[in-house]
């Protein structure tokens, strides 16, 4: 069963490095989401994944067998691509029929594939139009059928939902989980897109400048992001990240917000490195964990009460933007609050708890 | 695994992967190339011929490089060789084409950009139909217009001057280059043209001031096709151009084709390559654009 | 005042294309349409030949020199086809090498860059008997070598061909490689995938993508074709007799040397109503198009 290793990676073109010594192991039957701005090389490891670009340094398993210099054709590989690269001089039908050409399979072996392709994925109907005479979804399916029909083990995704409008792109990412779910094959997913990344993977990763930044399960890189720009990256609005001062006391270890005043107890967090005393740290905190107004209990690790810029409703939830001083501060707040927060001079009474902190050395900007 | 700034990595060298040179690859490549020689071969044997003196074009082996290299066809070329009654080289004929260029580029251009402005930018209920007529008349073939144009000038009283050769210029190339023009504007956003119009609104100002200074790529383009073109064209000069107005490639036929006497192939070909190279040195020069002339004339519509 | 101002100005400006348009392709074309049915000699004389209406035409279908001319039309249209063929391969290794395609592109091309006039001169040369490459041939040891094909009037036309090949191969090229170059580079992947061979996916997916490049080069080659008229005169002069005529150069002769202008008149419409046949697909074909583009953007 494949498992795919990449060992040592290097990209170079000229003179610039696009990936460097990365490593990554993508277990059997995984969901794998490669996930990062554009430009951090994700889509270039893709391609060095499928064989369509060269590999300057290291090496690629799959399933034990080193294909770093095979061509595309013999890795076992099939691959949806972000514009579908259907062939359009070729119907439906073709286009699922024509991949499987070069395997030289009995012609009712590609009938029974191509059927069971086309059931799963509902597009029988369709199976006599041109690519031309499709909508988007339809194209869409047509592009994963055409890589399920080649009965491989490891599947590619590039981007594949970022052509479509808001609503398909919820109904295809349910779907491509779901067939993920009831086909159990290996898929390594390309996006920047980090909802479809959330919700679909079951490891992401997140890549920046040509590095894997972090690599883990979705619950685990939203928790306990590994460095600064993780935790930036992630989460929308993303996580509050304020400047402060360590201060140990007896046996508890504080941070001292200056602008703000307030004083954040660490003592619970769980350390990997004890900061010293007088660190600069970076504190790091949720919106969705701030406890609010009448529910602050005064167990607490920390307590602010801050002017609001501004609150707003964009859906089911609403958002408070806070003066911390030199930060500003996002808290998520229930929609009935929204109307009193967007009154000149509201203050807001905020806590955090103790066990949601990420805290990050300030010149390495790394997890402690 | 850390948040490392690019710029401070040190840049790393791997050794050269023995890439897999494909035979298929070396067998395209040597394809490639041989086709390339032959094509070039026209253009070798016209400039060795050229620099070869009389006696050894006479012995044959038309690919020899030159025994001695000799300026002598060239001089006879530039200056001497007869064309018709009147032997004064292919010099005269350089400097006819050169009075005919310069006002076949500013009608060209002056009509079509302006031409094409207007029908791409404002709004003409009927500038599909005009257009759509232009269209045809790119394609109309010269020789069935030819006579009436001819008489018409006659009637002007320019025939048999460059002004002729140069207006004719002009007017053929107009419905071709109108939409070059068009298609180039046509692509202008059209909030820019709005926001110009409220601005202004000034049809003449809208030109001057934005869609000018926007067209120089497209007026490179056309520029080369209108050298290119009036420069190697050779059938209205002959009809045009009477005896007063010839241009060079009129007199390079007279010379070779038709003169008579004693044939000095060193000497037609030292004609026939200064006449091509003023477009060859636009072609090498400028090759970027002309690629982008002819494939700005090929899909239009 | 400044609306009414630019509502005049943009129709001012086209007076000038539509006063060239009326006169000198409209106006001209119906011109040369009556004078062909008058008695016009070298000069024009625009009293019609009612009696023998049909005069000028009848005679231009009993000359053997128009039927040479339009054999030759066919004739060449068809030879210098290979100019496209030529020009499609070329694209597609040029394209698939990728190392010097700017070099092969440049130097395929700079024959477009030449007269006729000059093309004709140096390929006559090099087809002269005594001096040119079937001397060499017969050096190299080839005593059969026969490459003078422009003195015989069965080959003639092939000497003319192979001069336009060479001249306007670079020409299809460029157009096919910008039609290969427009084809999305994930099909091409998509292909690497699959395995699929360069021939299956040239001849099942590349070309018939490339189906209206393909009929756009085979409409201009036409209409190229129809007007030459420059090399010929430059590399056989009509000859040997008139065995290399074409249409053009059968008006220019009637005109010119003949002095009929009546004559040279209906030749000339002629010829206009071959354009026509070769260019009313192309107008159809673009409307289609422009129709399936709408189709697809929905």
């Amino acid at each position: 069963m494949p498992e795919i290793i990449f060992k040592d990676l290097v990209k170079q073109y000229g003179y610039v490095t696009v990936l460097e010594d990365l490593d990554l192991k993508v277990s059997d039957g995984e969901f794998l989401v490669l996930l990062g701005p554009s430009g951090c090389g994700k889509t270039t490891l893709l391609n060095m994944l499928a064989g369509l670009v060269e590999v300057t340094a290291g090496e690629i398993t799959i399933g034990g067998k080193d294909v770093t210099d095979l061509d595309p054709k013999d890795r076992g590989l099939a691959m949806v691509f972000q514009s579908y690269a259907l062939y359009p001089t070729k119907t439906v039908e073709g286009n699922l029929k024509f991949g499987l050409a070069a395997q030289k399979l009995p012609k009712d072996e590609v009938t029974k594939r191509v059927n069971w392709a086309a059931d799963l994925l509902q597009i029988q109907p369709l199976m006599k139009r041109k690519p031309a005479e499709l909508s988007g979804g339809q194209r869409q399916r047509v592009a994963i059928g055409r890589a399920l029909v080649k009965n491989v083990e490891v599947f590619l995704f590039d981007e594949p939902l970022s052509n479509l409008d808001a609503k398909l792109r919820t109904e295809m990412r349910l779907e491509i989980k779901k067939l993920h779910n009831e086909l159990k094959k290996t898929i390594v997913y390309v996006t920047h897109d980090q909802v479809e990344a959330m919700t679909m993977a079951t490891s992401i990763a997140i890549m920046d400048q040509g590095v894997i930044q972090q690599f883990g399960s979705p619950d685990d890189v939203y928790d306990n992001p590994e460095n600064l720009f993780v935790a930036k990256f992630i989460g929308a609005p993303p996580m509050n990240i304020i400047a402060a001062t360590i201060a140990k006391t007896g046996d508890k270890i504080f941070a001292a917000h200056a602008a703000s005043g307030v004083s954040m107890d660490l003592s619970a967090y769980e350390f990997t490195s004890e900061p010293a005393d007088g660190d600069k740290v970076y504190v790091g905190m949720r919106p969705e964990h701030f406890v609010i107004g009448d529910d602050i209990s005064g167990k607490e690790a920390a307590q602010f009460e801050l002017p609001v810029l501004y609150a707003e409703k964009p859906g089911s939830d609403g958002s408070a933007y806070l003066d911390s001083g030199d930060e500003q501060i996002a808290v998520r707040v229930e929609t009935a609050m929204v109307k009193v927060l967007q009154q000149p001079d509201a203050r807001l009474k905020i806590a955090f708890p103790d066990d949601r902190f990420s805290v990050f050395d300030a010149s390495t900007e790394r997890r402690i | 695994m850390s948040n490392i700034d690019i710029s401070q990595r040190e840049f790393k060298h791997y050794p050269e992967k023995k890439r897999k040179i494909k035979g298929s690859s070396i067998i395209t490549f040597i394809f490639l190339a041989m086709i390339a020689v032959a094509v070039m071969i026209p253009l070798y044997v016209i400039i060795v011929t050229s620099f070869k003196t009389l006696d050894q074009i006479t012995l044959g082996r038309i690919f020899d490089l030159p025994t001695t290299w000799t300026f002598e066809g060239w001089n006879k070329a530039w200056s001497e060789v007869c064309s018709g009654m009147t032997c004064n080289g292919v010099k005269a004929g350089f400097f006819t084409s050169i009075k005919i260029l310069i006002p076949s580029i500013i009608i060209s251009v002056g009509l079509a950009s302006v031409t094409g402005y207007a029908l791409a930018l404002w709004k003409i209920k009927w500038a599909g139909g005009f257009l759509f007529v232009l269209f045809i008349c790119a394609f109309v073939p010269f020789q069935v217009i030819m006579i009436p144009l001819v008489l018409i000038t006659a009637k002007l009283g320019i025939y048999g001057t460059f002004w002729a050769v140069a207006i004719v210029h002009g007017v053929l190339s107009m419905p071709f280059l109108t939409l070059i023009f068009r298609n180039f504007y046509k692509d202008i956003p059209p909030e820019l043209i709005s926001a110009a119009m409220m601005d202004s609104g000034s049809f003449w100002r809208i030109f001057g001031e934005i869609i000018l200074p926007m067209s120089g790529n497209i007026i490179i383009v056309v520029l080369i096709l209108v050298i290119t073109g009036v420069w190697n064209d050779f059938l209205i000069g002959l009809t045009f151009g009477g005896f007063g107005a010839q241009p060079m490639t009129v007199i390079l036929a007279n010379t070779v084709i038709t003169g008579t006497g004693a044939v000095r192939y060193n000497v037609d070909m030292a004609a026939a390559l200064l006449t091509a190279i003023p477009p060859l040195l636009v072609y090498f020069g400028l090759g970027k654009f002309f690629v982008q002339g002819i494939s700005a004339g090929a899909i239009k519509g | 005042m400044a609306i009414r101002y630019s509502w005049m100005s943009p129709r001012l400006a086209l007076v000038p294309a539509i006063v060239i348009t009326a006169v000198a392709f409209v106006g001209a074309i119906g011109w040369t349409l009556y004078i062909s049915f008058t008695k016009s000699r070298r000069f024009p004389n625009y009293d019609i030949y009612w009696e023998n209406f049909w005069r000028q035409y009848k005679r231009l279908f009993n000359d053997p020199n128009w039927d040479t001319a339009i054999n030759n039309l066919i004739f060449m249209t068809i030879g210098s086809a290979l100019a496209i063929l030529f020009g499609f391969i070329l694209a597609v290794l040029v394209n698939k090498e990728k190392t010097g395609e700017g070099v092969f592109r440049t130097i395929y091309l700079y024959p477009l860059a030449v007269s006729f006039i000059v093309a004709g001169i140096v390929w006559r040369w090099m087809f002269n008997p005594v001096l040119g490459i079937e001397n060499f041939l017969i050096e190299l040891g080839f005593e059969n070598a026969s490459f003078n094909w422009l003195a015989d009037k069965d080959t003639a036309m092939w000497g003319v061909i192979i001069a336009i090949v060479w001249h306007g191969m670079g020409f299809y090229l460029a157009l096919m490689l910008s039609g290969l170059k427009s084809i999305n580079d994930e099909i091409w992947n998509a292909a690497k995938l699959d395995g699929i061979s360069p021939w299956k996916f040239y001849t099942e997916i590349v070309i018939p993508m490339l189906k209206f490049t393909f009929l756009t080069c085979a409409i201009l080659l036409s209409l190229g074709v129809v007007k030459t008229y420059d090399i010929v005169l430059a590399m056989t002069g009509g000859g040997p007799g008139t065995s290399s005529w074409t249409p053009a150069y059968f008006v220019v002769n009637a005109y010119a040397t003949r002095g009929n202008m009546g004559y040279a008149s209906s030749a000339a419409f002629m010829m206009l109503l071959i354009t026509l046949a070769i260019f009313l697909p192309l107008v159809l074909l673009t409307r289609w198009q422009v129709k399936r583009r709408a189709r697809e953007a929905v």
